[in-house]
């Protein structure tokens, strides 16, 4: 393309498609679109790291999610991340019962990791960890509902060094609407 | 994935819906300045959230926007006379002045005061920068005066331009907080546009694809930021603002003016791209304005004497899959704005969420979606004012810099994502 626009634009041996676009942009068309699923369902896990964050978790459980996992530490002992290896990452689904990281994670397509305390740095490592051997997405959610902005930074540090995507969320109804948007 | 319900209820903005009620709680842009540019001068024909209206400029230089047709029978007042303080339908001479009074009815005698029974629905049209601004709701419920920076540098520091997009407003919208498509999209302009080339964080983009999003609820709406590696393990942070309704503003580069959009519903189907330059502290170079003229940058074309992109579905946006195959450009479609402008038209007018597959690197408008759907419900349900009204939600910018891993943008950019009158913009 030459520098001035204008040559572009002037050239009359220009290829255009006779202006499909503006057909198939129309109201009318847009009917038409195939309807058919263009998705298969996902393999989401979520992962609360506090136990208020739980909380927050547990009051979206029941809605009928496309396979979703909804995992909870089960200790609130301090994770040293260097001296835990997956397995002994002591997980628990809603029902309490006992969960293996490296089988939830073998599969899943995304990790969202939810926190509303910053001392979770240990087990978000782990998980993300696992998650990053099988290249998976780990999206951060930090919960700052009435909390001060302090407590939020470490918080978001505490995830920052793992999470591709972190999301600072002033009001727990995100964790529903974030999830229903992902199709979890 | 957005429900069908939720997707209307983002969506439809005319009179009486939700969102409707909502934009209708802000100043926003009607018309450019300049096409009233001087007084009694023709009128100009502007739909607006669904209502047709018709602005004017009166003798005494005020300005009107009212329902575009006469009372009387029904004619467009858009073929009416400007003359003597009001706009008189060319049918039978009703006069309207810029609050939509009837003035005159000559078929009835004056002392009958018919015509004080007669008044056309009438906004208000104020100028501020290159801008004519409207508000469209009640007027006991007015909010103050916008002072967006952009809209409130001298005039040589600011150039604005319009184009009309034919899809809906969000979709047009959430192109601008989709920090994501740059990379891609806009990969070729980046080295190539004269409003964007040059500049050292340029290279910290090619040289990291893989941005790091960092979503942030902000009192007025959300700084979306995006992270990249830069030298000595140091972060890369371009930070995204956006207002609530529909105010975005992109990260600057360099010394480049910084731009920015409001993206406002004209109807369902239609919206207008609004499109701002300015910089903090400077005048604008003649070549960048020039350049803005030109359709560089976030700037577009027209076809003559109209805001429709000289590059549009009609003409398939001037597809050139040679430059496409060549690398000159990523899509085939020359210029930022119609790089985005025929990928969201194509969608449909109102794209149909309910089919998308989002990803974790789509909170960012995840998240705008949701604080708008709150906004709206909050205000139907219980009259709560939506945030980006107040003055202080307003005075944003956007910023880019290289900072410590262990800071959080918010904090550490604090400053630099606030207008402060004289200083200029963080750029990198
Ligand atoms: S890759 Fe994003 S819309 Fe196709
Ligand atoms: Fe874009």
């Amino acid at each position: 393309m030459g520098d001035d626009i204008r040559d572009l634009f002037f050239d009359p041996n220009h290829p255009t498609l006779l202006g499909g676009c503006a057909r198939a942009a129309s109201a009318e068309e847009a009917r038409y679109r195939v309807q058919y699923p263009n998705s298969r369902a996902r393999t989401s896990r979520i992962f609360a790291l506090d136990a208020a964050a739980a909380e927050v978790m547990y009051g979206v459980t029941e809605s009928p999610w496309n396979g979703a996992h909804f995992l909870t530490l089960s200790t609130t002992a301090t994770i040293d991340p260097e001296a835990t290896p997956a397995e002994a990452l002591p997980l628990a689904h809603p029902d309490g019962a006992a969960a293996d990281l490296g089988r939830e994670l073998d599969g899943a397509d995304v990790v969202v990791l939810l926190a509303t305390r910053g001392d979770s740095e240990g087990a978000a490592e782990v998980i993300a960890r696992e998650a990053f051997h099988r290249k998976i997405m780990c999206a951060g959610l930090a919960l700052a509902q009435d909390q001060q902005d302090h407590a939020v930074d470490r918080v978001v540090n505490s995830m920052r060094r793992f999470a591709s995507v972190l999301v600072v969320a002033r009001d727990n109804d995100f964790v529903p609407a974030m999830l229903t948007a992902l199709r979890a | 994935m957005l429900r069908k319900e939720v997707n209307d209820l983002l969506t439809q903005t005319d009179p009486g819906t939700p969102m409707g009620d909502m934009f209708r709680q802000y100043w926003i842009p009607a018309l450019l300045a300049r096409e009233l540019p001087e007084d009694d001068c023709p009128p100009v024909r502007v739909k607006l959230l669904g209502e047709r209206l018709l602005a004017f400029r009166d003798s005494h230089g005020r300005y009107g926007l009212i329902d575009e047709f006469c009372a009387h029978r029904g004619v467009s007042l858009w073929f009416g006379r400007n003359e003597e303080g009001g706009l008189r339908c060319p049918y039978h001479g009703w006069k309207y002045d810029v609050e939509g009074n009837c003035t005159e009815v000559p078929s009835e005698p004056a002392e009958s005061g018919f015509c004080e029974k007669i008044k056309l629905t009438a906004y208000p049209l104020i100028r501020i920068g290159d801008v004519l601004w409207t508000h469209m709701g009640d007027k006991d419920n007015r909010p103050p005066r916008p002072e967006w920076e952009f809209a409130t540098v001298p005039a040589e520091q600011t150039y604005t331009s319009k184009r009309w997009q034919e899809c809906n407003w969000l979709q047009a919208m959430e192109g601008g907080i989709d920090s994501s498509h740059v990379s891609w999209l806009h990969s070729g302009s980046l080295k190539s546009d004269p409003l964007f080339k040059g500049a050292r964080g340029n290279q910290y983009n090619q040289n990291d694809k893989k941005p790091v999003f960092e979503v942030v609820e902000a009192d007025g709406g959300l700084f979306i930021g995006a992270r990249r590696m830069a030298e000595n393990d140091q972060y890369y942070w371009r930070i995204t603002p956006w207002v609530m309704p529909s105010f975005t503003m992109v990260p600057p580069r360099g010394d480049h003016p910084v731009h920015g959009h409001f993206w406002i519903p004209i109807d369902d189907e239609n919206c207008w791209a609004w499109s701002f330059d300015y910089h903090p502290t400077r005048a604008l170079s003649t070549e960048e304005r020039q350049a803005m003229i030109d359709g560089y940058g976030v700037h577009n074309q027209y076809v003559p004497g109209t805001f429709r992109p000289r590059q549009n579905k009609d003409n398939d946006y001037l597809m050139d899959r040679d430059a496409q195959k060549r690398g000159e450009t990523y899509s085939g479609v020359w210029g930022i704005a119609m790089q985005d402008a025929s990928l969201q038209e194509s969608m449909g007018p109102i794209v149909d969420r309910t089919k998308e597959n989002l990803v974790s690197t789509d909170n960012g408008i995840i998240m705008a979606r949701h604080r708008l759907r709150k906004a709206a419900v909050a205000l139907r349900d219980k009259g709560t004012p939506p945030p980006g009204r107040d003055i202080a939600h307003q005075m944003v910018r956007s910023a880019a810099r290289v900072l410590p891993q262990d800071q959080p943008f918010k904090d550490a950019m604090k400053d630099d994502l606030t207008v402060r009158p004289g200083v200029k913009q963080t750029s990198v």
